[in-house]
């Protein structure tokens, strides 16, 4: 599939599935193995339906992925198997061995066809015109097989798919008129059946009946295109092969075929299987009428019997294993416990003498190590590219565009990046929101790009990469833009708080007020209003940020950022009175000590900051979480600026302990919400300290 | 729902065990199968703006659960750590609290009959967190229905929201 691969990103609406093959040809597998499984497990007499929809939705499922995909010939084979089971499992049709059989034998076709694509389409494709026709046949309930007749026809009957041998196919081109003698049987109205297959199944020619002076025997004129094989496998359904004789009425001797003939017909379904090797697949093996090893090849058959490629040896082993969600959750859960119990270890071994301790030290050392490796790797397994969200996205685009008069290029960059699985489920829907917004109201109608001196098409660019801790995903688009005055007067005319001295970013910010969520401003500023206050606290519920930019009739771009993972962050651990918080890293912008004559009061008291020519409101965290204090000669004098939404505030702290990892809990499980407080943390010495909400605190500030 | 109500369902069903713990001179008992696991008291961390009762949070392996100081919630007079200081903690629904209690006396077995309803009497405790008094011979225990005194509004253990 490495050829593939180079197609992923190219844009313009055909996005590329390919790297979900290896994710269906996995699943197909496991679906098609439960199924046989299943099959085999039925007991024709008293089906259970449980087990009949089971195997039912194996089908299903198969058949939607290889229609997805657009591996048309397993999506047709599977179809039918699918029409069959339907009937089956709706008690239409009573279940039996001939119909096992070809399900069985459509199953391992399916595989073989599967790794056909997988191995990236090489070798020739099995046939599976015959196999479809029989399904068709039994789904359309032409199937009286007695069990007891079954049982000898178990042989013959998996005899499926006669490849095309050159000389037959040539003469199935034309009609033959065969006489095919039926008998002796018991139970002549089996033979009479044969004569339906011909009503049922078009093209097959026409049947007649001729006198016979033969005891329980049925004579039959036939016309047909088929070949003598194709007519023994379908009358096999009625009747054992042992009693059918065919002869050609006119000329060519040569094509009479007695049963003797087919009986000894190597018994291998699928000659070319590249699964053949594999042993595992081998579940015929056991079953009646499993092949003989080595058994002999009929010369004629061992014609059609193409020489097996050497597809198997290339084909990837399932590299991957299918866990439950709450199991990867208690184990990472349980890696967090490690995490802080190595914390603790290393902080009360701090005091040790190194040169007495010097083994529990490296040791403890080495426990750092692999704890920190270990959690490296236990958090990687929850991560999943972007591309699974990405996908989603060509096809409402598509559609989107075509509804609305448009034309849009989508362009996606990064999927490989991969993302906390929770996270991906919870970003789909703000993403979406943006994209359609993009497209709503960014990219202009072609007329007006034209008059704009832009091209007819319109981009519209997803991208996702890594940004030091976290993941930031851009919507951009090449559309018609924001425009800052409008924003300004529609924000006036709301009775927001605003002024023209308004930094751009700030003016942007505004849209993310819930009154500016409606449709009234969609056609003067390009309505990126609609629901954006619902896309920010979504994303702000993920601990994320959102950041605009846009230039009038340039375009506009979104910037979410987000953690990489909801449970574990880098935190910088501050000290305020005897007490410990922590700090998201993320948000910290800088430290520094406080000279006296920076900071400056106004009105009640408020302080700014002066940091480089800028003035930034300072939060003393003394005063808002009401830290007391004993040792009154200790004052704060430690700034930690932090950014969040765009603007900044300094936060007053006594001191700075130090950066580590933590791992984030839930303050609320068992509490209530703490205001500036977004979770609480375990430290290295087992207490507990509160995560500050750096969003809260900054908005905090502007009130 | 009444009071007589309450005890009835209490009285008419078996005999339930209580965990029995003190709180100044009054003693108290709670339903035993409310506790999860009782401790030693360790200096919580203090949370910001919470009533003075609710000593802050404590890591209970891995879990952040809060702290309520009963002593304080009921008005006692004094509220002393010391080492025969205890935490209980609770499992009530899906919810992990622990209370600090003076100490923790026993597990009994009461049986229906010892059971009495409690008059309407002017205290901290809210009337219908209070299941009944028990008496044992010449003592009085005070049985408490936890789970409601834990959820009330007033205790400030849950948001608005819950």
């Amino acid at each position: 599939m490495s050829e593939t691969h180079q197609e992923s990103g190219s844009g313009n609406g055909d996005f590329d599935l390919t790297q979900f093959y290896q994710i269906f040809f996995e699943e197909a597998g496991e679906n098609l193995d439960l199924m046989e499984q299943m099959l085999l497990n039925l007991n024709l007499e008293t089906a259970d339906d449980e087990v009949l929809n089971g195997i039912f939705r194996c089908a299903h499922s198969v058949k939607g992925g290889a229609a997805t995909f657009g591996f048309a010939d397993v999506a047709e084979l599977t179809h039918q198997m699918e029409s069959l089971l339907d009937r089956l499992r709706r008690h239409e049709l009573h279940p039996n061995s001939a119909m096992v059989d070809v399900l069985l034998e459509s199953a391992d076709a399916s595989r073989s066809l599967l790794s056909r694509h997988q191995a990236g389409g090489e070798g020739d494709a099995l046939p599976t015109g015959d196999l479809v026709r029989r399904i068709s046949e039994l789904a359309a309930g032409q199937v009286p097989v007695t069990v007891s007749a079954t049982a000898n026809v178990v042989a013959p009957s998996r005899t499926i798919v006669p490849a095309p041998v050159a000389g037959s196919e040539s003469k199935s081109k034309s009609m033959r008129s065969l006489e095919v003698s039926i008998g002796p049987l018991e139970r002549l109205e089996q033979a009479d059946a044969v004569q339906e297959l011909f009503r049922d199944i078009p093209g097959l020619g026409s049947i007649s009946a001729l006198p016979t002076e033969a005891k329980n025997t049925r004579l039959f004129l036939v016309e047909t295109g088929s070949t003598d094989e194709d007519l023994l496998d379908l009358f096999a359904f009625h009747v054992s092969r042992d009693y059918i004789q065919i002869k050609a009425v006119v000329g060519d001797l040569n094509t009479q075929r007695t049963e003797a003939a087919v009986v000894g017909t190597p018994d291998d379904p699928m000659p070319g299987s590249p699964l053949a090797p594999f042993p595992g697949f081998g579940f015929f093996d056991g079953a009646p009428g499993a092949p003989i090893a080595g058994a002999p090849a009929e010369g004629r058959l061992a014609a059609k019997a193409a020489p097996p490629k050497p597809i198997a040896a290339a084909q990837p082993e399932a590299a991957t294993i299918r866990v439950a969600i709450s199991k990867v959750d208690q184990l990472i859960n349980l890696v967090g416990e490690l995490v802080i119990t190595q914390a603790m270890l290393a902080q009360n071994s701090r005091a040790l003498d190194p040169a007495l301790h010097q083994q529990l030290l490296s040791g403890l050392a080495d426990l750092d190590r692999n704890t920190r490796d270990l959690q490296e790797s236990v958090m990687s397994i929850r991560m999943i590219p972007m591309s699974i969200v990405f996908s989603r996205f060509p096809r409402m685009l598509r559609d989107l565009a075509t509804k609305l008069g448009k034309k849009v290029d989508f362009v996606t960059q990064g999927e490989a990046t991969e993302l906390d699985k929770g996270l991906v489920e919870k970003i789909t829907d703000p993403l979406t929101h943006l994209v359609r917004n993009s497209c709503d109201h960014g990219v202009e109608s072609p007329a007006e790009r034209l008059a704009a001196g832009k091209s007819e098409t319109g981009t519209i660019t997803l991208s996702a990469s890594h940004q030091g801790g976290s993941i930031v995903i851009e919507v951009r688009d090449d559309g018609k833009g924001m425009s800052r005055q409008k924003i300004l007067a529609k924000a006036k005319e709301r009775g927001l708080d605003v002024s023209d001295q308004m930094s751009d970013a700030e003016v942007w910010q505004l849209i993310f007020a819930p009154g500016f969520s409606t449709a009234e401003v969609v056609t003067d500023v390009s309505g990126r209003g609609v629901g954006m206050d619902v896309v920010k606290k979504n994303i702000a519920a993920l601990n994320g940020t959102v950041e605009i930019d846009s230039a009038e009739g340039y375009g506009m771009k979104v910037s979410v950022r987000l953690p990489l993972t909801l449970a574990i962050m880098d935190g910088m651990s501050v000290g305020v009175g005897g007490e410990v918080y922590i700090l998201p890293l993320s948000s910290v912008v800088e430290s520094f000590q406080v000279k006296g004559d920076a900071v400056s009061t106004v009105g009640q008291g408020s302080q700014l900051v002066k940091v480089r020519d800028e003035y930034m409101p300072v939060i003393e965290l003394e005063k808002i979480f009401q830290i007391p204090r004993f040792d009154f000669e200790k004052s704060c004098d430690i700034m930690v600026v932090v950014e969040a939404d765009g603007s900044r505030v300094a936060l007053l702290v006594d001191e700075l302990l130090g950066q580590q990892q933590v791992v984030v809990k839930n303050l609320e499980s068992n509490y209530r919400k703490v205001p500036n407080v977004s979770g609480a943390t375990i430290l290295g010495d087992g207490k507990v300290a509160l995560i500050l909400d750096t969003g809260a605190l900054v908005r905090r500030s502007r009130h | 729902m009444g009071m007589m109500g309450k005890l009835e369902e209490l009285t008419s069903s078996e005999a339930r065990e209580y965990l029995t713990f003190r709180l100044d001179q009054e003693e108290y008992g709670i339903d035993i199968l409310k506790v999860q696991e009782i401790r030693g008291y360790e200096p919580p961390t203090r949370v910001a703006n919470a009533p003075n009762f609710i000593k802050g949070v404590v890591n209970l392996r891995g879990t952040i659960v809060p702290i309520v100081d009963m002593r304080l919630k009921f008005s006692c007079s004094k509220a002393e750590y010391n080492s025969f200081t205890v935490v209980i903690i609770l499992n009530l629904r899906h919810r992990i609290v622990g209370i600090v209690v003076d100490s923790v006396s026993d597990v009994m077995e009461l049986p229906p009959e010892s059971l009495k309803s409690a008059p309407d009497i002017e205290s901290v405790i809210d009337s219908a967190a209070v299941l009944g008094l028990g008496s044992l011979g010449d003592r009085m225990l005070i049985l408490l229905d936890i789970e409601l005194l834990m959820s009330a509004p007033d205790m400030g253990l849950v948001g608005a929201s819950d």
